[in-house]
């Protein structure tokens, strides 16, 4: 094999940029990896098949990863997937603990990355004859189980449900859309606002007005207390970061990075679920469940590994079925349709160079992006110490351009911002949870699409329980997650009962 | 078993089936709320009364009724250099003022520099970064 | 608070001064143009055709060209706001068979807005069976229909993908009246989705596209994924465009058999339905003449020079410029046959 045809210094130097924007687009509130790849698509024709790639990439690798930066330091997930990182990590900044959690985040990334590429490069084929086995009826067990997260992370049992279910309410609003198998047709839109909800609300918009706007809006509401920045966050003085934290983790980064991966393989369900199922699953399978939500280590490495895991994933039905994995692999397609080269199910056999060259840049992507986050950790962390009347109002514009831009263009999903922003101010007041709020808003869909459409294609309620043993096995893992959120709620209630 | 489990999809209404069948178990989980949680929902006014006399009510209004007027702005302004990004730029640097200058509590001129220097920088850099170098649009 | 004083009214003085060369020069394309298309997607055909044409559009005439992906809805309301021409759209033929199926969103094009210049074809659509499916040939199927056997066919509704059933329907009903209903939708969303109806047998026939379904013809007949074409919808004479060698282990000679006249599917008992996918500029109704002459007149200068072929041949598909007013009889045309064969069915919802 004449690696060096392939791997040039214009070739390294691809990659390693593309990571560098990739990460900035990740970092930013409401600018993601997709949008990061669709910038640069244009920029892929003039560079040849190989060398876009590499690209393209760097950029994939990196916006995934630079999600976790505002998740944790900041409570704001910068891209969709990184949801379940801000539960733990930023209430880790809040104990001062910010930079650790950084590097827990970053070394999970890496970890989850480099499996789920090992896993792409071995077994490919296999897995995407694997993944045509899940039909309607499997996808929406699986988002079902995604959805069982909902219950773990409410502090409130009853309230916590409500939420989830307010959330998945409010994300049909809208078309139920014929590109994913709807019949195009609006509902639940008030009189009158057709013209402005007719596409529903973005989730972007959604995500950064509950988690940005809201706490910006909260801080205004106390009159912004000066004291928290400077002062009383000192970084990394809480407890230091070493790599025995990951000695307790090896099963959780294994098992979330594959968690990762298999929803990547899987078409349709989309890459956010990755990151909630691999939480649910280091929740089910904790022995200290409890602590999540709270700061807990191992939330953010099963978030940032199951993310990461995607990645490889993603890449599974693009080069093994020519099917997109998730939104960016899409945009893959249109990189390889430019040049002329087919995806489909020959694409590995008649394509090994361009195979080993993809292969090649997800790795140094992975260790591009390891290496300047983790040395850019320190400047990182320091967006806590900055005065909030110099940060909030680049937070607030930045959140803007992620909302203007998200949709290349459509001011409804900049008003998006400010009216979730308010609600999310609201609703904590009110009882209601925001992060089951979102989990529902997120999966609404999907769970929507799969549950109607197993109806239609098979007319009877018990095909969720006996199309296969995929499905029954999948039973099995919801069943475990509600009856774990289950006795932990009771056991909660006990110690309550105790104390008085 | 069947007739029981059976269910017909009919395709030119089935996008009300999900929201019929979340709408229903919404009101079930509110009418458990609704009992469980009648005491505090009977206090509720008296609990937002506290919640609005206790607040900062000029930096809490005051951002949001920058945010509207930013959010208003935006496009007409931009309207008169269609897609180039000004109506972005125009509006931000004074937002970004007026809301740093909002939250600040002592704003005397050696506080209200640095967030003039932000208001001028932060918009311009960013915009110039999305609009000639990311090629985005922007209002 | 005088520091915000003198900005705003700065920012005021500098609004004037701007303004006024913008004013001064309206009657040809403004230096930044936004152009946006009816799709959401920035890896699908009408992104890259857009991408492709405002390119080349851009240097010709020396401005900017933005090409925004905000979908069919938030198109046209972007479109129809603006008669500058600082927002240009380009979509297919989902434009006008949208609202010809009853879909909601879609208005009447003709009436409502501008036809533009078409600019290429998408050869690809097409319906593929599973390879070891007992129908051979188009003929098969609608005989098979005929024999009172239903066939089931995965769709997207209402649109470029429904349009091929549809004519399968009217052919059927024009055999045998009646025989059509033994044809039945499987509405689906995306290819993956069509794909997947195959593989786990809810349907019989699937709406693909040469570009994504041809490697799974070359499968082996044992495979689960194996297909293989039934029908290509093109025109023949858009099809003998195409490069020589096909895509993939499918030549253009190969393509030409799945398609009229060699495999027919009648569209009034004498002629055949065919169905190119066509892209085209969609402009304000009250957008000025002179915008829409410079750009017909860039767009021909471009074609007639001959690289933009290259670059669009390579990404497989058929270069097909037609100047405005050419392009409104074509597209009119298209319309009225296609509004027969909905018609004949009644395949329009009817809300």
């Amino acid at each position: 094999m004449d690696l060096f045809d392939i791997v040039t210094p214009l070739f390294l130097s691809l990659i390693v940029g593309g990571t560098f924007v990739g990460i900035i687009f990740g970092a930013i509130p409401g600018m993601t990896a997709t949008m990061a790849v669709a910038v640069c698509l244009p920029l892929t024709y003039s560079l040849g098949l190989n060398n876009g790639l590499a690209l393209l990439l760097g950029l994939y690798v990196g916006g995934i990863s630079g999600g976790l930066v505002p998740a944790i330091l900041l409570g704001i997930p910068g891209t969709p997937s990184s949801i379940t990182t801000c539960f733990d990590g930023h209430p880790m900044t809040k104990a001062g603990e910010g930079e650790k959690a950084l590097r827990i985040g970053i070394v999970a990334s890496l970890v989850g990355g480099l499996i789920s590429l090992l896993i792409l490069d071995l077994f490919a084929p296999v897995l995407a004859e694997f993944a045509i086995q899940f039909s309607y009826v499997e996808k929406f067990l699986i988002i079902l189980f995604a959805l069982s997260v909902m219950a773990a992370l409410s502090s409130d049992m009853l309230m916590g449900i409500f939420s989830g279910f307010l959330g998945i309410f409010i994300s049909l609003i809208g078309t139920y859309s014929i590109e994913s198998g709807g019949n195009g047709e609006i509902r639940l839109i008030p009189p009158g606002m057709e013209n402005w909800l007719e596409s529903g609300f973005s989730l972007l918009p959604v995500l950064i007005g509950l988690f940005g706007l809201a706490a910006i809006l909260e801080e205004a509401e106390k009159g912004v207390p000066e004291s928290m920045s400077a002062k009383d966050v000192k970084i990394g003085a809480a407890s230091t970061f070493s790599f025995g934290i990951f000695r307790n983790q090896i099963g959780n980064l294994i098992r979330s990075s594959s968690i990762g991966t298999f929803v990547g393989i899987l078409p349709g369900v989309g890459g956010s679920a990755a990151s909630i199922l691999a939480y649910t699953g280091a929740k089910t399978f904790s022995k200290h469940p409890e602590t999540f939500g709270k700061g807990e280590p191992a939330g953010i490495v099963a978030s940032e590994s199951g993310n990461n895991g995607l990645t490889g994933g993603a890449l599974v039905p693009l080069l093994s079925l020519g099917i997109p994995g998730d939104s960016t692999t899409a945009l893959l397609i249109g990189a390889f349709t430019l040049q002329g080269v087919q995806v489909g199910p020959l694409f590995i056999g008649e394509n090994p160079r361009t195979w080993d060259a993809m292969i090649i840049a997800m790795l140094v992507a992975n260790f591009a992006m390891f290496g300047i986050m983790y040395f850019a950790i320190r400047f990182m962390a320091r967006v806590v110490t900055v005065p909030k009347p110099i940060l909030f109002p680049i937070i607030l514009m930045m959140c803007v351009i992620g909302a203007y831009t998200i949709n290349y263009g459509i001011m409804f999903d900049v008003w998006t911002l400010l009216i979730f922003g308010l609600f999310g101010w609201a609703a904590v007041k009110v009882g209601i949870e925001v992060a089951p709020f979102i989990i529902g808003f997120i999966l609404g869909p999907s769970a929507e699409i799969y549950f109607v459409k197993s109806l239609e294609s098979f007319g009877d309620l018990t095909i969720f329980f006996t199309k296969s043993w995929i499905a029954i096995f999948l039973w099995v893992l919801i069943a475990g997650s509600i009856g774990g959120s289950a006795m932990l709620a009771r056991k909660r209630r006990m110690q309550e009962a105790f104390a008085e | 078993m069947g007739s029981l489990t059976h269910v017909t999809v009919n395709f030119a209404t089935s996008h009300l089936i999900f929201p019929t069948l979340i709408a229903g178990i919404l009101a079930l989980l509110g009418l458990a709320i609704l009992i469980t949680k009648r005491h505090a929902i009977a206090g509720s006014g008296a609990y937002w009364q506290g919640i609005l006399s206790a607040m900062d009510r000029v930096r809490f209004l005051g951002a949001v009724a920058l945010t509207v007027l930013y959010f208003l702005l935006m496009v007409p302004v931009g309207d008169h250099w269609p897609n180039t990004g000004l109506g972005f730029l125009i509006c931000s640097i004074p937002y970004v003022f007026l809301t740093g200058a909002l939250f600040l509590h002592r704003r005397g001129a050696r506080d209200l520099i640095p967030v003039a220097l932000t208001a001028a920088v932060a918009p311009t850099l960013v915009w110039w970064l999305f609009t000639d170098l990311f090629f985005l649009t922007l209002p | 608070m005088k520091l915000t004083r003198r900005a705003i009214l700065a920012t005021v003085s500098a609004a004037a001064i701007l303004a006024q060369p913008l004013m001064a020069a309206a009657q040809e394309l403004p230096r930044n143009v936004r152009l946006v298309i009816g799709s959401t997607s920035t890896g699908g055909d009408t992104y890259q055709n857009a991408a492709i044409v405002a390119d080349a559009l851009a240097e010709k005439l020396g401005i900017n060209i933005k090409v925004d992906a905000v979908g069919p809805t938030e198109a046209f309301k972007a479109v129809g706001r603006d008669k500058r021409g600082t927002t240009l759209m380009m979509h297919h033929d989902q434009s006008y068979l949208g609202h010809l199926y009853g879909v909601r969103g879609y208005d009447d094009i003709f009436a409502e807005y501008q036809i533009g210049p078409t600019v290429a074809v998408n050869p690809g659509n097409a319906y593929l069976l599973p390879k070891d499916s007992p129908y051979q040939s188009m003929d098969d199927i609608l005989k098979a229909v005929e024999s009172g056997e239903r066939v089931r066919v995965a769709i997207q509704p209402g649109g470029v993908s429904e349009i091929g059933f549809s004519a399968m329907k009217n052919a059927a009903k024009l055999a045998a009246p009646g025989s059509e209903e033994n044809l039945v939708a499987v509405n689906t969303g995306s290819q993956s989705d069509k794909d997947q109806a195959l593989f786990d047998d809810l349907a019989d026939v699937i709406n693909g596209s040469i570009q994504s379904n041809e490697q799974y013809t070359q499968l082996p007949a044992d495979d689960q994924k194996a297909m293989r074409f039934v029908w290509i919808t093109a025109r023949p004479e858009t099809l003998s465009q195409a490069p020589e060698a096909g895509m993939g282990k499918l030549s253009r000679d190969d393509m030409l058999k799945y398609a009229s006249p060699e495999t027919s599917v009648t569209l009034d008992g004498s002629k055949d339905f065919t169905f190119d996918k066509v892209f085209f500029f969609i402009y304000n109704k009250d957008m000025d003449p002179a915008i829409v002459k410079q750009i017909d007149d860039a767009l021909a200068e471009i074609y007639a020079d001959g690289t933009i072929q290259e670059r669009q041949k390579e990404a497989f598909f058929i270069p097909d410029f037609r100047p405005s007013a050419e392009a409104r009889a074509h597209l009119e045309e298209k319309n009225a046959a296609y509004a027969k064969v909905i018609d004949a069915i009644g395949a329009a919802q009817t809300n």
